[in-house]
């Protein structure tokens, strides 16, 4: 394994000593652009695969949202096709499998890979001045068991007696080969524990790179905010991925080689426990929300003060902010499981520790908003995607209020209202940061601009259909309407919503044809937009230093860091150098 | 109450469960095959309201979701109107930035007491309110009040089976009560139901009484309530249980003293008596083992008994 040759980061790096050899790009297709080790190349790769499952996962979302509009009535157009044997109904079986596939390839083959992988991939090392990864071969492994898990998902998809199809979270029973029988569960398990390797090698990776690979001078309370989600991020992967891993290895021996684990035994029969599986389950779900918005926090953390022009307002009570959540969310996992009868007490426990993460997300907002405050802001693309993240998520962050209170929650459980909660947090806020990363980054990792009336419109679009859509969601729950119901008319009180449920799908099909917009301008920038410059945004992290897009080595030389990420609108600055940014590499002038 | 299956239930009481199943199922199957949209949707879109209140405390957890609302919503406002100010007013280039770290004490007491307003304006009063309707309420079980009513009920892909203890109040013993899909209980006492599941775990969801609980192959959950008002209401399976997940619904009817007595008698008659003969009107149905003896089920003269093996 060849690790980057730099200096180790931080204050003590030895500057005196003279730089080592840079390693050459390796010459031919494959090692280049397939099995390259180079932090760029697997962070774009990520991206691809990501993009590509987002639209893949979008699809079965509009689908399922057709048959809830429509129940029995034929999907238009590709209904034919995609369900041959019902005439191009949704059947409740496909509906089952539909929502499963939906949100497994979402959180785990969608949303990861595009920020995690594509994002923290390719921005870690440039914005802490670093040449590549710490471990850039099982950083190359870490993506190529990616896609193996990806190849497996979708293998699911063609296994004899259909798709998985027991819920992203495929609680046992109805999980093992008695409730789903078939292939496809199996290969669903095979599937996430591939993916959870592949997240705990990242996981390694960066939390090694941050804390060793520094460049001299980038100290903790230096780092982008950016950076900061990451390996936070990273640091909640590490730890419970693991959780996740070693619920699927019990769950694939319980299918696979007739263990017990999670069917109930009887005084005369060996086995198990259902819920403890669920308890496996939600130790790591819930710091998974987390593991997902922390990168689009701290990369919207980073745009606001750049586009304000001034610098991040309490930057280090961000910094904090961010930290206790890390902390926190690693309690209150049992929110999740408030009516499965679990103790009084402990249900008292996780209710208050829950209801606690709303004071240091309160001061993260409060940095937000400060750092708007009296700045001079400039609307672009990238910024308005932010400005909605911070929107988007103040909504669904507050009905998260409702959940962690045990006796709203026994109402509000598995309804619509826990699904417009968590599509506004950590769906359509994690989006919304996904593309204000993608327009903002697009011109360092493909060398072109992104069109801004396009990416305008794209916004403007997506905002609104997701605040309707979800919104809707949050009062269809409000309204009692359980999740997972193929055909809500099979409940006399559910009749009287279908028009509210025809508006989420009709505002959920406009939202997916917004998108086409962002294909559109992806595909046309990468070939055709205007070349772009090193610095377009005018912020000075360091990787706005290098040129657009950065050599394969990064930066020829290992720079020395002066100041913070966000030293913008400083006035003496701007009386010295003529402008309003510092870059980080640069002394603050006396 | 809400459709005309639920009002067959509710109004006469003499009927057998099987009655009411068949009833039910033809009713079903006329309402269904009606389309179901209603003709204009901002009639019924606004307002989105809370499914009728029918229990003594689902006002509790009405309560909470208000304030939630309201001090969510304040906070949501607040939050909304500094990002609109900011974003329509402090805009570039014409204005210039001010430059602040904001990291002055000043600015770390502004966070400080945003924090502290909503731990102690939210937090704490949705928590204490919380756990004063839980101890009071919700998780006071009604284990030593003699007027309780405790019915066992089992979840399984896709029904709820409902047992009553019968006249003698032991579970268990032959003049038990089984109804399928449908619970009955008497007005005016507390109901306290045990759950578990014979398969996967289902959800059993009172929307009208605001109370959920999962049932759990090997685990017995508990659940108690006491309805405010006679009626029929919809019991429905909140937890994904496989391809028929909807269509897992039962019925709850809160009947009067009277009229429940009335069904619990009847139905206590039907309970010890023997199954309907097949229709080719006799034969053996099953062999049964004892601990001592080995014989048959065995028709004679319209009734079901049990033959000893030689």
């Amino acid at each position: 394994m060849t690790t980057a040759k730099q200096p180790a980061g931080g204050a003590g790096a030895d500057l005196s000593a003279p730089p080592t050899a840079l390693a050459a790009e390796p010459n031919g297709f494959l090692r280049r652009r397939v099995f390259s080790t180079d932090h760029k190349v697997i962070g774009r790769q990520f991206l691809w695969l990501g993009l590509v499952f987002l639209a893949v996962a979008g699809t079965l979302a509009m689908l399922m949202r057709w048959q809830v509009a429509h129940p029995g009535v034929p999907v238009p157009v590709v209904g034919a096709i995609l369900f041959p044997a019902t005439g191009g109904i949704v059947s409740p079986a496909t509906y089952t499998a539909l929502f499963t596939m939906h949100g497994t390839i979402m959180i785990f083959f969608a949303l990861t890979p595009i920020l995690i992988g594509g994002f923290g991939n390719f921005c870690v090392p440039l914005m802490i001045g670093a040449r590549d990864m710490a471990f850039p071969s099982l950083n190359l492994l870490s993506f190529w068991t990616m896609f193996a898990a990806t190849a497996v998902l979708t293998a699911s998809f063609f296994a004899p007696l259909g798709p998985p199809a027991a819920g992203w979270t495929s609680y046992p029973t109805l999980s093992t080969a008695v409730g789903s029988p078939g292939l496809a569960q199996t290969l669903w398990v095979v599937a996430i524990y591939f993916n959870g390797a592949s997240s705990v090698m990242g996981a390694v990776n960066y939390i090694t790179t941050v804390i060793r690979l520094r460049a001299p001078g980038m100290t903790y309370f230096r780092m982008p905010l950016t950076v900061w989600g990451f390996w936070l991020a990273a640091m909640l992967n590490g730890l419970f991925v693991p959780v996740l891993a070693a619920g699927a290895v019990l769950l694939f021996f319980d299918r696979v080689l007739g263990t017990r684990f999670f069917t109930a035994g009887s005084t005369i029969r060996a086995g198990g426990d259902p819920i403890l599986y669920q308890h496996l389950f939600w130790i790591f779900g819930h710091p998974e929300v987390y593991i997902l918005i922390l990168p689009a926090w701290g990369i919207v953390s980073d745009l606001l003060s750049f586009f304000a022009r001034k610098p991040a307002y309490g930057y280090k009570v961000t910094v904090w902010s961010l930290i206790a959540i890390v902390i926190l969310s690693g309690v209150v996992y049992g929110h999740h499981m408030f009516v499965t009868g679990m103790s009084p007490m402990l249900g008292e426990s996780f209710m208050l520790l829950t209801m606690i993460i709303s004071v240091p997300a309160v001061t993260m907002g409060v940095g937000w908003l400060g750092t708007l405050w009296r700045g001079s802001l400039r609307l672009t693309t990238p910024m308005l995607f932010s400005l909605g993240l911070v929107f988007v998520f103040g909504l669904g962050g507050f009905t998260g209020l409702f959940l962690a209170d045990i006796l709203a929650d026994v109402y509000l459980h598995d309804t619509f209202f826990v699904v417009g909660h968590f599509h506004l947090t950590m769906s359509a806020a994690v989006l919304l940061g996904a593309f204000a990363a993608t327009y903002f980054w697009f011109p360092k990792m493909f060398g072109r601009m992104m069109h801004e009336g396009l990416g305008k419109l794209h916004f403007a679009l997506t905002l609104v259909t997701v605040i309707v859509t979800f919104g809707a969601q949050l009062l269809l729950g409000y309204a009692g309407m359980q999740r997972r119901l193929p055909d809500p008319s099979a409940y006399a009180f559910l009749r009287p919503l279908l028009p509210l449920n025809r508006l989420v799908s009709s505002a959920a099909f406009v939202m997916g044809g917004a998108q086409l917009l962002f294909v559109a301008n992806f595909f046309f920038s990468l070939f055709w937009g205007p070349r772009a410059p090193a610095n377009p945004w005018e912020v000075g992290t360091l990787d706005w230093t290098v040129p657009s897009p950065p050599p394969h080595h990064n930066f020829d030389e290992i720079p020395q860091v002066f100041v913070g990420p966000h030293e913008l609108g400083n006035p003496s600055v701007k009386e010295k150098l003529g402008r309003d940014y510092l870059l980080q590499s640069e002394k603050l002038p006396a | 109450m809400n459709s005309p299956v639920l009002t067959i239930c509710a109004r006469d009481t003499t009927l057998t469960g099987r009655e009411i199943q068949g009833r039910v199922d033809r009713t079903v199957a006329t309402l269904y095959d009606k389309d179901p949209a209603p003709p204009n949707m901002f009639i019924t879109l606004w307002p989105i309201t809370l499914p009728h209140d029918a229990s003594q405390s689902g006002h509790r957890v009405d309560g909470i979701l208000k304030y939630l609302i309201i001090s969510t919503s304040v906070a949501f406002a607040v939050m909304a109107i500094v990002l609109l100010v900011a974003v329509i007013f402090h805009r570039g280039p014409i204005r210039e930035a001010h430059y602040t770290h904001g990291a002055g004490l000043r600015d770390r007491l502004v966070a400080a007491a945003v924090g502290l307003l909503v731990l102690f304006g939210i937090d704490a009063v949705a928590v204490v309110r919380t756990q004063d309707d839980l101890r009071s309420g919700f998780w006071k079980y009604p284990d030593n009040d003699p007027q309780a009513v405790r019915v066992e009920v089992t979840g399984q892909q896709w029904a709820w089976t409902f047992r009553h203890p019968g006249a003698d109040g032991v579970f268990g013993t032959r003049d038990d009560l089984v109804t399928l899909n449908e619970l009955r209980v008497p007005l005016g006492r507390p109901v306290y139901l045990q759950l578990t599941s014979k398969d996967v775990v289902h959800s059993f969801y009172l929307p009208n009484f605001r109370n959920k609980i999962d049932a759990i192959p090997g685990a017995v959950t508990r659940l108690w309530f006491e309805p405010r008002e006679t009626g029929v209401f919809e019991i429905a399976c909140a937890q994904h249980c496989g391809a028929w997940h909807y269509k897992m619904r039962a019925e709850l009817a809160v009947m009067s003293t009277a009229g429940f007595a009335r069904w619990a008698q009847r139905a206590a008659a039907d309970a010890p008596a023997a199954p309907p003969p097949p229709s080719d009107g006799g034969g053996v149905i099953g062999q049964v083992d004892k601990v001592d003896q080995v014989g048959k089920v065995e028709l004679s003269d319209g009734a079901w008994t049990w033959v000893a093996r030689p």
